[in-house]
């Protein structure tokens, strides 16, 4: 039996979310403009990378380095990528999070 | 387009300072760059760079301390997650976490806690380094250790100070000491420098040419004396300060060779003093001590101010012990003058410190000390009553099997965090606190205090500061700490959290933490208050004469021009025959010193009566022209005062103060009696009597004093007193001009009206009282804090219970009074406790500072009633807002 997934923060599991909604193109820059986008709350730079370095330490993201670019200053960008880890780790809290909201629909939907 | 847009170089460097990932390093500058250009593009360039720098300083921080601290797991998981043992035991890291969690939490309380903490230790900073500069380590260069202070005094001289070592002794100690390497011998020469511009006086020692080699002391141009210039005729060489090179001479190397007048004579500077050496006191000149050899045979009177270097591999204790033997000796072979003399060997560090600074610094320290307890005291009840807010995430946490060591020694963490903090903000309180108390200390008494340039925030002090604030928090966080371990998980979690302890132990502990607050208040405040009125007494009582309208100008008549006192007499009399006839001056006099400034002591032997050497007093006796009683408006008693006929030829006469006639003729009338002061010295027949007055700052006034006539014996020091019809400036210029006209080279020491020598003879008390009034007042503000957040706290505790007492029809006024009963309790127990505290204290410094503390129970009345009605209003505004609430609500809230 495969160790149970981590169970995700709220911050990581909008981070995880947001690096799949990029999809290839993943890097600091567009995660962050797409969680503020969707969530409509801003988010702190600092937290982000935070989030981003745990979640690759906890096995849920991997990262590449790119080729520098003259708009960066000559600088890389780190692409992150969802692992087959957090991508268990992101249903797992999926399904406990709809499992919790079961029969709220009611509520929860209300307009 | 964008190849002239990048962000502000220095900001990136800082940033990426603080990532310790190379690839992380380029991914956030990266990342940042390519926001800046986008930001640059749409909203300017200033714009950008200023969001850059904030980003960049943001970042930084967060990176930073993601260097020094472990990372830890996502925030919602704290409580489980911390008591989780990590595989290799506990890291501090983790708890240096949760700690400034629980401090971020609550920014304004752990804000109140640092500032609290900051001002009590900046106090105790800033009196520490006063001890430190002033009585620790006063004088700072290379082997000042070795140094050592040699004085001797006469068995019973209250007054023996260090300038007391008869020529003779010194040469004898000289030979025969072998503890002691070399000695050298000082005394005072404060010479009126003239030939540069305007004439000065300035402060100077004559030595011995082995002075500087005792002192080890090196010149920084020139050279010291040479040992053939200790002999009269070869002596007229100086060295000078390094402060009155740069002040009077340019900083010119030059100046070494040339020839300046002091007292007229022609000195050749041989040397500068390299910066830092004053010795032995405020010293800017030094010039040889050449005596003819028959008055370094004198063992009749001291007047010498010895300093030695102790031989190799001695100490303190053997040279003390070698001098024993050597007084010993000395006390057999010369019987006449010897018999009653000792002597002792101290460090220079002890020998030389100010009398009246050990006192005055325990008392300061005393002050800064109970200052920082009431601060600790204060900072404990806070975090108590953030503690029982706590109950439930402690209960939480020991639930899940947290030990009891765990929680305590998060909270210690927390408390160590918080101090840290403090002595970072305590470190340019203190450098505000030291500038003012070394600007603060009175010109005149700078001289005496060495030592004085050492007054600031140096390594030491930090050291000392750090170690208050190690102690401070095992202070404040160990209780709320026992309390937290030794709380009841079941219980805290079955009700919710509330009043679980608040209601019973945390009420005691906090009570009697706010009873001791308000005591040691009430004694600073008191302590602080019997200074203020002990000096207020002194500069503002009745002593004995009338100081308003009086205009005075103080010189030293030195020189060869004055070595006669018929020149002396010349002087004074032709400067008070231009002075007189003006408009504004009503009455003029001169006197060999004024009230309130040093004057000579001398012994008194009353004719007809044998006493011992013990039973000699001491009479501080001056030199007077006729109208200085009128001019002082000092009483005359009895018989009459000096006239012109008193002159040097006529019959000595004196004039004694009412207690001297009493203490020597009790019950009989004191005209015609004679005494003389000295065995040798003439007699002097009693002429007048005249009122009591206070001769000087502390001192009572029926301390016996002496007036004999100037004319009889013209002293070099002389004072002129004017009394002026009106404003006493008016006659300044003119006081100024008859001195200049008279002689334009003497230097005038002093030209002030006779309040303002009053009132700077007080300045060194004016410092102590102002130093003591500010502490008082942080002291009592931060009572104050501690019985409003008390009252606060029970309050919030209560807000239920009102609610159902309202429900059931009690009134707001009711419920008002209910809570200030516990503030009244509190605040008389502490007031009562005060009380107790400051009359013990009362002794203590009425001991420690002579004169100075005066009793005043209406003002003590005062005084405590004051705090008391500050703490019942402090009490009272929390429970006001408690009865405020609607009881539907107030039923609601937890």
């Amino acid at each position: 039996m495969p160790p149970a997934p981590p169970y995700l923060g709220e911050f990581e599991y909008a981070v995880l979310l947001a690096v799949l909604q990029v999809r290839d193109e993943a890097y600091a820059v567009p995660v962050r403009e797409v969680i503020e986008e969707r969530t409509g709350r801003p988010v702190a730079r600092g937290a982000l990378y935070t989030a981003l370095e745990r979640l690759e330490a906890k096995g849920c993201l991997r990262s590449r380095m790119g080729d520098p670019t003259p708009e960066r200053g000559g600088r890389a960008r780190r692409y992150f990528s969802v692992t087959p880890a957090g991508l268990r780790a992101l249903r797992s809290t999926h399904a406990a999070l709809n499992r919790l909201s079961e029969g709220l629909e009611a509520i929860l939907e209300r307009p | 387009m964008n190849e002239l847009l990048s962000p502000p170089p220095l900001a990136e460097r800082v940033l990426r300072a603080t990532i310790r990932d190379a690839e992380w390093r380029d991914a956030v500058t990266g990342d940042l760059h390519e926001e800046f250009v986008d930001i640059a593009r749409r909203n300017g360039k200033h714009a950008a760079r200023r969001w850059y720098w904030r980003q960049a300083l943001g970042l930084g921080a967060r990176f930073a301390v993601a260097r020094v601290v472990p990372r830890a797991a996502p925030r919602r998981w704290q409580v489980a997650d911390a008591d989780v043992q990590p595989a290799g035991g506990w890291s501090i890291g983790r708890d240096a976490v949760y700690a400034w969690r629980a401090i971020s939490h609550r920014p304004g309380l752990s804000a109140a806690v640092v500032g609290t903490l900051a001002l009590a230790l900046a106090a105790n900073a800033t009196v520490f380094s006063l001890v430190d500069a002033l009585y620790l380590r006063p004088f700072r260069f290379p082997g000042v250790d070795r140094i050592v202070l040699v004085s001797s005094a006469l068995n019973n001289d209250p007054d023996a100070d260090h300038s007391s070592v008869a020529p003779a002794d010194f040469r004898d100690w000289q030979r025969e000491s072998t503890t002691i390497d070399t000695l050298a011998a000082s005394t005072f020469w404060d010479p009126n420098m003239s030939g540069v511009d305007e004439p000065e006086q300035v402060p100077g020692f004559l030595v011995t040419p082995a002075f500087f080699r005792v002192i080890a002391a090196e010149p920084l141009i020139g050279r010291t004396f040479l040992d053939a210039e200790g002999v009269p005729g070869q002596d007229r060489r100086v060295v000078l300060s390094h402060g009155l090179w740069a002040r009077r001479f340019g900083s010119d190397p030059a100046v070494v060779g040339r020839t300046i007048r002091f007292d007229g004579e022609p000195y050749e500077v041989v040397g500068v003093m390299r910066p830092g050496i004053a010795l032995p006191f405020g010293a800017e000149v030094w010039a040889p001590l050449a005596w003819p050899e028959d008055r370094w045979s004198d063992r009749t009177r001291g007047g010498l101010l010895v300093m030695g270097r102790l031989a190799d591999g001695q100490s303190v204790d053997s040279a003390r012990a070698e001098m024993a033997a050597i007084i010993e000796r000395q006390r057999q072979t010369y019987p006449d003058t010897n018999a009653r003399r000792g002597a002792t060997v101290v460090s220079l560090t002890r020998g030389l410190a100010d009398g009246f600074a050990a006192p005055l610094l325990a008392i300061w320290e005393a002050a800064a000390l109970l200052l920082l307890v009431v601060a600790c005291a204060n900072i404990a009840n806070l975090l108590l009553a953030r503690g029982s807010e706590r109950q439930q995430e402690f209960a939480v946490r020991m639930a899940l099997g947290a030990g009891r060591w765990r929680i305590a020694r998060q909270l210690i963490f927390e408390g160590a965090i918080l101090a840290g903090m403090a002595v970072l903000v305590t470190v340019p309180l203190a450098i505000v606190g030291t500038g003012a108390t070394r600007q603060g200390m009175p010109a005149t008494i700078q001289r005496w205090v060495p030592g004085i340039d050492f007054i600031t925030l140096d390594t030491a002090v930090l050291v000392a500061t750090m170690a208050l604030g190690a102690v401070a928090t095992v202070f404040f966080a160990c209780l709320p700490a026992l309390q937290a371990s030794r709380a009841d998980a079941a219980l805290a979690l079955r009700d919710g959290g509330r009043t679980v302890i608040g209601a019973s132990g945390r009420g005691w502990i906090s009570k009697g933490l706010v009873v001791g607050q308000v005591a040691l208040a009430v004694c600073l405040v008191v302590g602080a208050g019997l200074v203020a009125n002990g000096l207020d007494r002194a500069v503002n009582g009745t002593p004995g004469f009338d100081r308003r309208h009086v205009m005075t100008a103080e010189l030293r008549l030195d020189g060869r021009a004055y070595e006669q006192p018929e020149q002396r007499r010349q002087f004074v009399s032709a400067v008070l025959e231009r002075l007189r006839g003006m408009p504004a001056v009503e009455t003029l006099a001169a006197a060999s010193s004024l009230p309130y400034t040093p004057a000579s002591g001398e012994p008194i032997l009353p004719e007809g009566v044998a006493l011992t050497a013990a039973e000699v007093q001491v009479a501080r006796v001056q030199r007077v022209t006729p109208a200085y009683f009128d001019a002082l408006r000092i009483p005359l008693l009895e018989g009459r005062t000096f006239t012109d006929d008193d002159r040097a030829d006529t019959t000595p006469v004196a004039v004694v103060s009412r207690s001297f006639a009493e203490r020597y003729w009790p019950g009989r009338s004191a005209l015609g009696r004679r005494f003389r002061t000295a065995q040798d010295g003439p007699w002097l027949e009693v002429i007048g009597v005249a009122g009591d007055v206070v001769q000087d700052l502390l001192m009572n006034r029926t301390v016996p004093s002496v007036y004999r006539a100037a004319a009889q014996a013209p002293t070099f020091s002389t004072a002129f007193v004017v009394r002026a019809s009106g404003d006493p400036l008016d006659v300044r210029g003119e006081l100024r001009r008859a001195i200049a006209a008279v002689d334009p080279e003497l230097p005038v020491l002093h030209l002030r009206t006779m309040e303002a020598v009053i009132a700077e003879r007080a300045g060194g008390a004016t410092h102590l009282a102002r130093v003591l009034t500010v502490m008082s007042g942080i002291a009592l503000l931060l009572a104050l804090m501690g019985i409003y957040s008390l009252m606060s706290y029970l309050a919030s505790q209560r807000t239920q219970e009102f609610g159902v007492r309202m429900a059931l029809g009690a009134t707001r006024g009711q419920l008002v009074r209910l809570s200030l009963r516990h503030a009244a309790a509190v605040t008389t127990v502490g007031i009562g406790a005060g009380a107790v505290l400051a009359s013990a204290l009362n002794t203590v410094m009425a001991s420690a500072l002579f004169g100075l503390v005066s009793l005043d129970l209406p003002a003590i009345l005062l005084m405590t009633t004051a705090i008391g009605a500050a703490m019942i209003v402090a009490g009272w505004l929390p429970a006001h807002r408690a009865a405020d609430l609607e009881p539907t609500e107030a039923l609601r809230l937890r």
